[in-house]
């Protein structure tokens, strides 16, 4: 089986997507004879025509991105625009999307996993699915006992994939977990991400006590 | 109230929408407000590359040298934000969604419990409200407008702030002027 790997995200190779994905791609090369080809939005920003075409010949493509104002970035909006000339036409490969965030409830991601099935559908693309996974800020400075956790889902979904052409729906779902946070746990995880994701980057870039400033009060 | 009308139609050759714009602002203009368009086709906005400076090296302000700055500085100056675009591919136009994704220093990086989700907090005491207003594709049907909606919700809240409408431009002006209670 043959793979293509969009990863959508500005942070290109060096992202949280790429951290994830990784996972699924070591299991998906797992199965003998699957070869999976990784490209960059990030390198092809000028070339998105080119990019078009390679996906119009792909058999199939997982499009991975982070979660921009509640919807995929301008620059993966950009790259959707570039395929229309292929929207509809026989042949176009199966498609899925890989898409997380760094609100911890994936919640966040529905709509917008809503607008990536209605748009393989209109593009004529086998829908594979989407994986969707919150809380992925910070991946290098989360405790492994919860990244593993992760990799390991990713992994096997890439393995189930490698050998059968599908999302595996069960570790879907509990990728997908927490859905929602109970009031308890909101209140104990907040002022955690504030502290050591947030307060911590601007302790060591000696501003935190300009953390609320107003440079473009009107 | 200071309207600001923000133009993401990538195309010159979309005339029915330009022309549609000015009848807009005119009808505002003519209620008595203050009315302000920005066209973001032919200014540099480069993608937000999620770098996160604006949170926690230079709090509140985009390192990137193009008019992103500018931008949300009209942005968070208004009191009701309309933003314009064609439905491409069942969304936004990049062009808009680009510029929308350099608004975030507009946020806090700290978040906090929104009616039972996280969302991030504010940096400023008030933000404008924000509204749509789309050009159809041939093929847009009830469910892309679902999706769409259910999106700008999301944007609303998570920009600090409420949807005002969502208004096509296959309606006439003057009826979008008054569903929207400006006459």
């Amino acid at each position: 089986m043959r793979l293509t790997f969009i990863n959508g995200s500005p942070r290109g190779n060096k992202s949280n997507t790429e951290r994830l994905m990784d996972h699924f791609i070591k299991g998906f090369l797992e199965t003998g004879d699957n070869i999976c080809e990784i490209e960059y939005l990030t390198k092809n920003r000028h070339s998105l025509a080119a990019l078009a075409e390679k996906f119009a010949a792909a058999e199939h493509v997982i499009i991975g991105f982070p979660l921009y104002v509640d919807a995929m970035p301008g620059s993966v909006k950009e790259f959707f625009e570039t395929l229309q000339p292929y929207m509809g036409k026989e042949n176009n490969p199966a498609m899925g999307f890989v898409i997380q965030c760094g609100f911890p409830e994936t919640s966040h991601l529905r709509y917008v996993e809503r607008y990536c099935e209605k748009f393989s559908r209109r593009m004529n693309c086998r829908y594979l699915g989407s994986m969707l996974k919150g809380g992925c800020e910070g991946l290098d400075v989360q405790p492994t006992f919860l990244t593993d956790k992760y990799y390991q889902y990713f992994y096997q979904i890439g393995v189930e994939f490698g050998k059968t052409g599908k999302f595996d729906e069960i570790i879907l779902g509990k990728l997908a977990r927490p859905e929602h946070l109970k009031a308890e746990n909101l209140a104990q995880i907040i002022p955690f991400i504030n502290q050591a994701l947030w307060d911590a980057q601007m302790e060591k870039n000696g501003v935190l006590d300009r953390s609320f400033d107003k440079p473009l009060m009107p | 109230m200071k309207y600001l009308v923000i133009s993401g139609n990538p195309c010159c050759d979309r005339n029915y929408m330009d022309q549609y714009i000015d009848r807009f602002l005119d009808g505002i203009k003519s209620a008595g407000h203050e009315v302000q368009l920005i066209v973001l086709r032919g200014m540099k906005i480069k993608p937000c590359t999620g770098c996160f400076n604006c949170w926690v090296k230079t709090p509140g302000h985009c390192l990137i040298r193009d008019d992103g700055n500018e931008i949300a500085r009209q942005y968070i100056a208004s009191d009701h934000v309309i933003l314009v675009s064609p439905l491409i591919m069942g969304f936004l136009s990049s062009l808009l969604k680009n510029t929308m994704d350099r608004i975030i220093p507009l946020v806090h990086p700290h978040i906090e419990d929104v009616a039972g989700e996280v969302h991030h907090k504010k940096r400023y005491d008030k933000y404008p409200v924000i509204s749509f207003l789309l050009e159809k594709e041939s093929f847009t049907d009830a469910e892309d407008i679902a999706i769409a909606t259910g999106i700008f919700q999301r944007e609303a809240i998570n920009v600090r702030s409420s949807l005002g409408f969502v208004q096509f431009t296959e309606t006439p002006v003057e009826e979008v002027l008054h569903a929207i209670n400006i006459h």
